[in-house]
C-alpha cells in the first residue's frame, strides 16, 4: 500500500441541521466513494484548522453522503459549527474496527445511549433496524441533560419508537416542564429484566461519567464483562496506530477500537477519564 | 560474514560522499553529534567510542515534516540517498523498532519508508559505553551483527569493515582500489575488543541482572507507587521522549499556507501534560506519575505485547538527558525489589 496514509480525500459539506443548542449534523459528500462500517470513525479536517475524530451518524448503507454530528466542545469543533453549507472538509478513514454486528445476529441488542452520544448510535441503530429479523428485539434507553437537548428528535420522538421489534426509552436529567417521560440520569432507566442477559449484547456510548455508571449497572444485572460494548472517545489524532495519543494500556483507541468490550480494557487506569 | 580491511577512515568517508550526503559523529563538550560531512580536508573525524547522543530517528522521521497537502496529494519525492556513519548497535535496534511502527503492511508511512530506502547504515562497534549504557540487560551488544550496510570495528592498525547487505557489497565492489583483505590476526584482536566491551557492560550492570523476565517486574508493578514517587522530580521538560530513538509518537495539525492547505507532522511527547486530553476536558493520564507509568509500560510491556520486541534498547540517552534525575534502571529495581517482598512474603504465608 503505498498510498498516503495522512493524506485526506475532499468533501463537501451539503446541509447543516441544527440538532440542540451545542449539537449540529453535517451532511459531506466526499468526492470519492467511501465506505465505513457502523462503529468506525473518520478523521474530518477543516483545512488549514485542525483535525478531530467522528462517528459518522448516518447509515452506511447510504454511500453517497455520509451524516457526522459534531459537538462543540473545543476550538476545531468550535471552527466547524461556523461553517456553511459549501464549506470543503477533508476525509481520512474509516478507521477502527466499528460493532461487530455479526455477533448480535439473534440477540436483544440493548443499546444505552446519553447526550451527543446517540451519534455512533444513530448509524447503529439504523443498520440494526434495516435488518430487524434478523435480532430478537432492539432495546434502547437513551438520555439527555433536557428534552432539548436530545438530538435527532424528530425521529427518536416518533417515527423510531414505532419501528416494530424496538422497545425504545427515554429520560432526562432536567425536565423542562413539558416532558412527559422520565426524569432522571440514564442509569434510572435500566432495569434487570430488560432484556434476558443470557441471550444480549448491551452497546453503551456516551459521556465517560455516564458509562461509568451504565457499565456498572449492567455488570450488577450480570452483564458478562465480553458482553458489553463501549465506544471510547479518546484522543484520536493518526487514526492508524503510530501517533500514540489515544492508548488505553496496549491498545491503540483508532486501530484496535474505537469498540471494546469491557473485558478488554477494564484491567488499564483511568479508563473513564 | 564478509569482511576486508582500510587502514584509514578518510578515503572511505570520501567515497561516500561522492555518492550521497553523509553524517558523522563529531565531537560536541562530552558527547557525540551527527554532523555533515564535506571532505576530509576538514577536522579529521573522530570514530566515536559510544553512541551519539542525538537519536537515530532524527534521519527517518524528522522533527517537523510535511505529511500531507491540501487539496494535491504530497509525495516524498524529494528524498535524497544518505548515509550515516558510526551509528552503534542500540541505534540499529532502534531502527528495528520504528520500522514494527512506521513500515506496518496495513498502515506504512510513505516518508518514512522512503528514507528508509535511501539510507546507508555503517555502524561501528562500541568500545567504551557511557555510565549510562545498559543495553546488555536489554537484550542488546556492543556490536551489531546485522542491521546495517556496512560495520567499521576499530584495530591497532586499522578498520575492519564487514559487509552487512547487498547495497554494502555493491559499495565494495565498487572501489576496490580502497580495501584489502582483513587478516585473520585483526580479526581475532576485534574478537578480544568486543568480549572486552561486553565484560565492561556486564560488570558496570550487574545489579540490573534480574532474575525475573523484566516484562513480569513491569507487569507485577503496573499499579507500585514507585511512578508517581519517581514522578515527583519530573519537571515536564520533555527530554526524555525527544532523545529517546524509540519514542515515535507524534503530533499531526493542520497549517494554511499561501495557495494550499497542508498537515504537518511533528514530535509529541506522552510526558505532556494535554497529551492524551480530548476537547470535552477529560484526561486519562493527568497526573505525571499516570505519565511515566504509561511511557515505561508501553516500552517495556505494550509494545511488547503488540510487535514481540521490548521498545526499550538499554542506550541510556534518557538517563543522561533527564534534568529530573528520573532513570529507568532505578525504576526497574524498584519495582523488582518490590516484587521480591511481595514473593517474600507470599512464601512466608505459605508456611
Amino acid at each position: 500500500m503505498n498510498q498516503n496514509l495522512y493524506q485526506p480525500i475532499i468533501g463537501e459539506i451539503v446541509d447543516i441541521i441544527d440538532e440542540s443548542s451545542t449539537i449540529k449534523s453535517f451532511v459531506v459528500v466526499p468526492e470519492k466513494e467511501f465506505r465505513f462500517k457502523t462503529g468506525q470513525f473518520v478523521e474530518l479536517t477543516l483545512p488549514g484548522e485542525g483535525e478531530a475524530p467522528f462517528t459518522p451518524s448516518s447509515s452506511p448503507a447510504d454511500t453517497k453522503k455520509m451524516e457526522i454530528t459534531i459537538m462543540k466542545a473545543g476550538r476545531v469543533t468550535g471552527l466547524i459549527h461556523q461553517c456553511k453549507k459549501g464549506q470543503r472538509v477533508g476525509i481520512r478513514g474509516p478507521y477502527g474496527n466499528g460493532y461487530p454486528i455479526e455477533k448480535f445476529v439473534n440477540k436483544e441488542v440493548y443499546i444505552v445511549g446519553g447526550g451527543v452520544g446517540l451519534a455512533p448510535i444513530r448509524s447503529l441503530f439504523l443498520t440494526l433496524v434495516d435488518r430487524i429479523k434478523d435480532f430478537k428485539a432492539v432495546v434502547c434507553r437513551f438520555g439527555a441533560r433536557t428534552p432539548d437537548d436530545f438530538i435527532y428528535k424528530k425521529m427518536l420522538f416518533g417515527p423510531w419508537q414505532k419501528i416494530a421489534g424496538v422497545d425504545m426509552k427515554l429520560t432526562v436529567d432536567k425536565s423542562d416542564g413539558k416532558w412527559n417521560g422520565n426524569v432522571g440520569v440514564v442509569t434510572t432507566i435500566l432495569k434487570k429484566d430488560d432484556v434476558k442477559i443470557e441471550n444480549a449484547a448491551a452497546v453503551v456510548c456516551g459521556p465517560p461519567i455516564m458509562m461509568k455508571f451504565a457499565t456498572v449497572k449492567l455488570l450488577e444485572f450480570g452483564f458478562p464483562a465480553e458482553h458489553i460494548y463501549l465506544s471510547m472517545e479518546k484522543n484520536m489524532s493518526c487514526g492508524v496506530g503510530k501517533c500514540g495519543h489515544c492508548m488505553i494500556g496496549k491498545y491503540y483507541v483508532c486501530k484496535d477500537g474505537p469498540v471494546f468490550t469491557y473485558d478488554q480494557i477494564k484491567g488499564y487506569p483511568n479508563i473513564w477519564d | 560474514m564478509e569482511a576486508v580491511f582500510i587502514s584509514s577512515l578518510n578515503p572511505l568517508l570520501d567515497a561516500v560522499v561522492e555518492e550521497m550526503d553523509l553524517y558523522v559523529p563529531k565531537k560536541a563538550g562530552q558527547h557525540f553529534v551527527f554532523t555533515r560531512y564535506e571532505s576530509s580536508s576538514e577536522a579529521a573525524v573522530e570514530f566515536n567510542n559510544i553512541r551519539a547522543c542525538t537519536p537515530v530517528k532524527e534521519f527517518l522521521f524528522p522533527l517537523r515534516e510535511l505529511a500531507a497537502i491540501i487539496p494535491e496529494p504530497a509525495e516524498p519525492k524529494d528524498i535524497k540517498p544518505f548515509a550515516v556513519f558510526g551509528l552503534k548497535d542500540c541505534d540499529l535496534r532502534s531502527i528495528e523498532i520504528l520500522d514494527k511502527v512506521f513500515l506496518e503492511e496495513e498502515f506504512h508511512d510513505p516518508f518514512y519508508a522512503a528514507r528508509r530506502e535511501k539510507m546507508f547504515i555503517v555502524s561501528s562497534d562500541c568500545f567504551d559505553p557511557g555510565e549510562s549504557c545498559f543495553c546488555n540487560i536489554m537484550d542488546g551488544k556492543p556490536f551489531s551483527e546485522s542491521g546495517f550496510d556496512l560495520n567499521i570495528s576499530q584495530v591497532k592498525d586499522g578498520f575492519i569493515i564487514e559487509i552487512g547487505s547487498q547495497k554494502g557489497r555493491d559499495f565494495v565492489e565498487k572501489h576496490p582500489e580502497l580495501f584489502t583483505d582483513v587478516s585473520d590476526a585483526a580479526l581475532a584482536e576485534r574478537d578480544e575488543i568486543r568480549a572486552q566491551t561486553q565484560k565492561q557492560l556486564e560488570r558496570q550492570n550487574a545489579d540490573l541482572k534480574f532474575d525475573v523476565p523484566i516484562r513480569k517486574i513491569m507487569e507485577a508493578g503496573h499499579d507500585s507507587d514507585v511512578f508517581d514517587v519517581e514522578a515527583k522530580s519530573c519537571i515536564e521538560c520533555q527530554a526524555c521522549t525527544r532523545v529517546c530513538p524509540t519514542c515515535h509518537c507524534f503530533y499531526l495539525y493542520d497549517t494554511k499556507q499561501k495557495d494550499y492547505f497542508s498537515k504537518m507532522k511533528m514530535w509529541d511527547s506522552c510526558m505532556r501534560c494535554a497529551y492524551a486530553a480530548v476537547a470535552g476536558g477529560a484526561n486519562p493520564r493527568k497526573m505525571l506519575g499516570d505519565r511515566l507509568r504509561h511511557r515505561l509500560m508501553h516500552k517495556l510491556v505494550y509494545f511488547l505485547d503488540r510487535y514481540g520486541l521490548q521498545m526499550c534498547i538499554g542506550c541510556g540517552r534518557c538517563v543522561d538527558a533527564d534534568a529530573g534525575g528520573i532513570d529507568i534502571r532505578a525504576i526497574m529495581k524498584k519495582l523488582y525489589e518490590e516484587l521480591k517482598t511481595k514473593d517474600d512474603t507470599k512464601a512466608k504465608a505459605a508456611k
